[in-house]
């Protein structure tokens, strides 16, 4: 892999399963990456499998335009037999479906960039506010704060991996540079992957499944010395839509109008125009089905 | 149900969907008065900008200030001072042109900048 000097750019990693297109949602945003950042590096993680499918449905000059850099990897079949999830498409439909997020602790390794923003597919870019990052003084840093979009809603389960546990750092979004500190961070955070049993008696997190955000967490504990919140937050709190809601329709390159399930009404939505912010869409079919919309108005 | 019910529950879903827009534009505005410079991140507000014309007067040049982060951070205060104050007028100068646009809406499609068939 070619490293440029000096470089900045954009990672995201992009498995389909049976029924989300995830490398799909990767060409969306990074489109978006390249109308409101003005970042044209983005290296995309993918499978052979995805890949096809993108080139048969969005064609390869599409995806040649939005994605300079692609990495295709081999799939751990029995990886994801194992981690499954439960996606939902609002309350009415909700299904098991293989969760396949492996490989985020190789982002380092993957990284062709002195200074990556690591960013999960579905977290849109609908502004220009994560370019404060380029140059920062911390090496590395991500959230632990977030807001619900819909405001009255409240979770205080997401805050700890357990009730009297670590705070949860979200690995949605993660800034870092190629420096040995945040080698030996994601070199953490792949033993945790590699050990989940052992990392899991000890943090105790919740349910079976396997998620980056743990990883992440228990690696951000124990690289700040085993202190709590120890590693800095991006200068930009973390704004997300829950897999409840819904996407009314795509305005323009910035602006999105949601259907966000109202908090004590299940199956029942208000309406809110999200604009000029960044924001992770739980939702995965939902962005998919504005995906043409969207793409219209990044091309 | 009564047109009067009726009335109310539509009053009530344009107040929720109102306060969440507000507090949408709130955010935004946040947002956008985040400046980040030689690897620091500030919040623009008015002590900031009134600290910084302080040392403008006096006939500062170079000078350290804690960014959110409280990390030191040396910046040419004049330079510095004309950024913050022009991006703060910009930012609140929308903010309020978009905030007086929602006050006056008292329809959820007008406050949405929907049309009524909500497209």
């Amino acid at each position: 892999m070619k490293k440029e000097s000096n470089s900045r750019g954009v990672l995201m990693f992009a498995h389909n399963n049976t029924e989300i297109d995830y490398f799909r949602l990767a060409v969306v945003n990074a489109l978006l990456v390249q109308k409101n950042l003005g970042i044209k590096n983005i290296t995309v993680v993918t499978d052979p499998f995805s890949l096809a499918q993108g080139e048969k449905t969005l064609g390869k000059r599409l995806i040649k335009k939005a994605i300079n850099n692609i990495i295709v990897i081999e799939k751990d079949k029995k990886f994801k037999a194992l981690n499954q999830r439960l996606y939902k498409d609002t309350s009415h439909t909700a299904k098991y479906l293989p969760f396949y997020n492996v490989n985020r602790c190789d982002a380092y390794e993957l990284s062709p960039y002195d200074e990556t923003l690591l960013i999960d597919v579905d977290y849109l870019i609908l502004s220009d506010t994560l370019n404060h990052c380029w140059g920062h003084n911390n090496e590395l840093m991500m959230n632990w704060k977030f807001q619900d979009i819909m405001y009255e809603r409240k979770d205080p389960s997401l805050a700890r991996l357990n009730d009297m546990g670590i705070t949860m750092y979200w690995a949605t979004v993660v800034y870092f540079r190629k420096t040995e500190y945040v080698e030996n961070f994601f070199n953490i955070v792949s033993h945790v992957k590699n050990n989940p049993q052992f990392y899991k008696d000890l943090y105790q997190w919740q349910g079976t499944l396997y998620r980056n955000d743990y990883s992440f967490s228990i690696a951000a504990h124990m690289m700040s010395g085993f202190v709590d919140k120890g590693i800095p937050q991006l200068p930009t709190t973390l704004y997300k839509s829950f897999d409840t809601d819904d996407i009314h329709s795509a305005v323009d390159k910035n602006t999105i109008v949601m259907y966000l399930e109202k908090p004590r009404s299940p199956g029942d939505f208000m309406l809110t125009k999200w604009q000029g912010i960044d924001l992770h869409i739980m939702n995965k079919w939902a962005i998919n089905r504005v995906s043409e919309e969207l793409l219209e108005y990044a091309r | 149900m009564s047109t009067r019910l009726t009335k109310a529950l539509e009053f009530a879903n344009y107040r929720t969907t109102i306060n969440n827009q507000q507090a949408q534009l709130k955010a935004k505005t946040q947002n956008l008065l985040s400046y980040s410079i030689n690897g620091g991140t500030f919040t623009i507000d008015v002590p900031l900008i009134t600290f910084c014309k302080q040392l403008v007067d006096e006939g500062q040049d170079q000078v350290v200030l804690l960014d959110i982060y409280n990390n030191p951070i040396k910046v040419d205060v004049v330079k510095f001072y004309e950024e913050i104050h022009s991006r703060y007028f910009e930012v609140t100068n929308d903010y309020y042109v978009e905030y007086e646009k929602l006050r006056k809406a008292r329809k959820v499609h007008k406050v949405l900048d929907l049309n009524e068939k909500g497209k």
